[in-house]
């Protein structure tokens, strides 16, 4: 009988069903190493039953939010996995010298990155790092390669079942990125981490990056999420920060405006280990940060910078969550947010300090903007602090731009639209100046005098 | 040509403050305008600026013939109006060259190319006794009394209007700030540019004069200007205060 060989399909319909995640399994394995796999069978049928039972937290819709986290439409994306050659890399060029000396300069080059389009890494001829001891991998190859620099991490930052979004990245994962620098080794380049989707194809990408930095490391890792059309984007970021150790993750998401993009990040800082967050929220119709610092060791610093801007009829929600777990430990949040048109945030901001963790120092500044009157953002900061001796503040404001700031811009010949963009983007620079390397922040500057031009309310 | 106020009645929260004002202040001169608290001065300011809190009922503003009520506040800016404030709003986020590079290019776009700009502020910081550093400091937020004053001067100074009204600029101010002040407005005076400039100095006491003598002295009181004269009028209040002008004018008008 002569046999007929059927081509093996290179994307399934997803929505996110036990007869979807049967297909992904069967599609993995017929990928085999060419996949971007990084989690066994057996953990992604845990985590997908996990995802039909944990609560939904959040995303309810109110007087203005519009999405149901529970009834999230599904219709017409595609799930693959794997990976393609490519002759360049889509790497931003070379940065300017950087004029700060004490923050890990975005200098002259990229110290390696990987570049995925939906989910399928490109290879090619990328920037590399300048010392080989430095790896920046796929998590697949990382989990082959590295195993015993992998391991000890995956999973164990953030909880894959957390909540629904975490679980369900860790059912459908399909590609993802891990970055180790050794003990005492000094990356000052960033490592640059692009997600991208074509317009062609609406992509259902779920990323799972995993950091790890050894004690004294030191090393940015830029990650960007951009490109066309209405993908769904869910992703895990965690990182290690090793004892002494310092780690910058940068987060700018660019995401089309129909793109609905979700990420759940975590870390866990050893003794006098330093993190920085930096996120800038400004693309996709929906978009769903949780960032969660663990501060474990005494001395430990968690620091996380935000800011989001809605305009349209975007959404964003935001959580920035730190746990003192241990003593001596210190957190600096400041988050910055606006809104115009129709746009919607809300931001949940917790501190908890345990028990034990005396002697911890947290602050959790947190301000809002509003710019039209059918915007709207709620913040809800919170303390929970459970230890003796230890010094906390949290404030909170929402408001519109205030009058007299106006009259006396306006009073020096500027006009109120110009005074209102100065003032909307001067409200911003807290968060902004806190963003390392000039040409970064000159970046996230432009980007966010973009999203005043393309508003059509602002007052 | 000059800056004409008249018959200028404006309210605050439905309480009339400004009673029929009638000011003509011409290319060149300066005018000082004094008066106890509470007399209207500030008021006049703001109003002529067109704050909006402050409502016009009645009268007129001309800037060498353009009528300044009704215009937004960049509109008469851009007219040549300029107010010193007495307590100026900070802008955080915004640095204090950003600031003035855009009131610049908004009153007079293009006129000044970059590098003669940044030539500019740094000489009229040096008058004014101002750290460089000064500039990347976002508006205002953070600043003393003086380097609020100092930053107002250093907007006139850049900005050169063609009628400048300083709101009570000498109060707060240390005698070095106070001389620091005086210096930046007789070098604005000065060039070639300022020379027209002419000013309406709103003040509580006359020491300010002793460093820009007032060609005009104005006392205003419970939202009327009572008396015009000289300079010697400001040495008057400084001997005698304001009670003497008060019991002089309820006697003629009783």
């Amino acid at each position: 009988m002569p046999s007929i060989t059927v081509p093996p399909p290179t994307a399934i319909a997803f929505v996110p069903t036990p007869g979807t995640l049967e297909a992904a399994l069967a599609f993995l394995d017929r990928a085999g190493a060419g996949s971007g796999s990084a989690v066994a069978a057996a953990d992604r049928r845990a985590a997908f039953a996990a995802y039909g039972v944990l609560p939904v937290a959040g995303g309810f819709p109110g007087r203005s939010w519009r999405y149901d986290y529970a009834k999230l439409p599904f219709d017409a994306l595609q799930w693959s996995s794997g990976r393609r050659s490519v002759p360049t890399m889509p790497f931003a060029a070379p940065a300017a010298a950087d004029l700060d000396a004490d923050r890990p300069a975005l200098a002259t080059e990229n110290a390696g990155g990987l570049v995925h389009l939906g989910a399928t890494l490109l290879e090619g001829p990328g920037p590399t790092s300048t010392d080989p001891r430095v790896i920046v991998t796929s998590l697949a190859d990382a989990l082959r390669d590295h195993a015993e620099l992998l391991t000890p991490v995956l999973h164990q930052i953030v909880d894959p079942h957390a909540d629904r979004f975490a679980a369900l990245t860790t059912a459908f994962q399909n590609c993802g990125a891990f970055v180790y620098v050794p003990d005492d080794v000094v990356v000052e380049a960033p490592i640059q981490l692009l997600f991208v989707n074509g317009e062609a194809q609406a992509a259902a990408v779920f990323p799972h990056v995993a950091i790890v930095l050894g004690a004294g490391a030191r090393a940015t890792v830029i990650e960007r999420h951009a490109g066309e059309g209405d993908a769904f984007v869910c992703g895990i970021v965690e990182a290690h920060v090793g004892a002494g150790a310092s780690l910058d993750v940068v987060s700018i998401q660019q995401a089309d405006p129909e793109a609905r993009i979700f990420a759940s990040r975590g870390a866990r800082c050893e003794r006098d280990a330093t993190m920085r967050w930096h996120l800038a929220e400004l693309g996709g119709g929906l978009a769903r940060s949780v960032v969660t610092t663990a501060l474990t060791g005494e001395g430990a610093a968690g620091e996380a910078s935000a800011l989001f801007f809605t305009g349209a009829t975007q959404h964003v929600d935001l959580t920035v969550h730190t746990d003192h777990r241990v003593g001596q430990t210190t957190s600096n949040t400041v988050v910055r947010s606006a809104a115009t048109d129709r746009g919607q945030g809300r931001f949940f901001g917790n501190i908890a300090i345990r028990k034990q963790a005396h002697g911890s120092d947290a602050s959790l500044r947190d301000d809002a903007l509003l710019l039209s009157k059918a915007a709207h953002i709620d913040s809800v900061p919170a303390l929970e602090i459970a230890a003796n001796d230890v010094k906390a503040f949290h404030g909170a404001t929402v408001g519109s731009v205030d009058d007299e700031q106006l009259f006396y811009a306006r009073s020096r010949g500027i006009t109120r639209p110009d005074a209102l963009r100065m003032i909307a983007l001067g409200f911003f620079e807290p968060v902004v100046s806190r963003f390392p390397g000039e040409r970064l922040r000159d970046e996230i500057r432009t980007a966010l005098d973009a999203k005043i031009d393309a508003a059509t309310e602002i007052d | 040509m000059s800056l004409e106020i008249s018959g200028l009645r404006v309210a605050v929260e439905e309480k009339e403050i400004l009673k029929g004002i009638d000011l003509d202040v011409r290319p060149g001169k300066v005018h000082a305008l004094m008066g106890p608290n509470g007399s209207g001065k500030s008021t006049l300011a703001f109003a002529m600026s067109g704050h909006p809190n402050y409502k016009v009922l009645d009268g007129s503003v001309r800037l060498d013939g353009e009528e300044l009520i009704g215009l937004a506040p960049d509109k008469r800016a851009k007219a040549g109006l300029f107010l010193s404030f007495q307590y100026p709003a900070a802008i955080p986020g915004v640095s204090v060259a950003n600031f003035i590079r855009s009131a610049r290019m908004a009153l007079r776009p293009d006129d000044l190319p970059p590098a003669k700009f940044r030539k500019m502020i740094f000489d009229q910081l040096d008058v004014l006794d101002m750290d460089p550093a000064f500039l990347s400091r976002y508006v205002n937020d953070g600043f003393s009394g003086g380097e609020k004053k100092r930053l107002e001067m250093l907007q006139l100074a850049m900005l050169q209007p063609k009628y400048a009204v300083l709101d009570e600029t000498d109060s707060g101010l240390d005698v070095d700030a106070l001389q620091s002040v005086g210096r930046s407005i007789n070098a604005l005076r000065a060039t070639e540019a300022g020379a027209d400039a002419a000013f309406l100095i709103i003040t509580h006491y006359p020491r300010i004069l002793s460093y820009i003598p007032a060609d005009v002295v104005h006392i205003m009181m419970d939202g009327r200007i009572v008396k015009t004269g000289g300079p010697e009028l400001a040495n008057l209040i400084e001997r005698e205060g304001y009670d003497k002008i008060r019991d002089e004018v309820a006697s003629s008008v009783a």
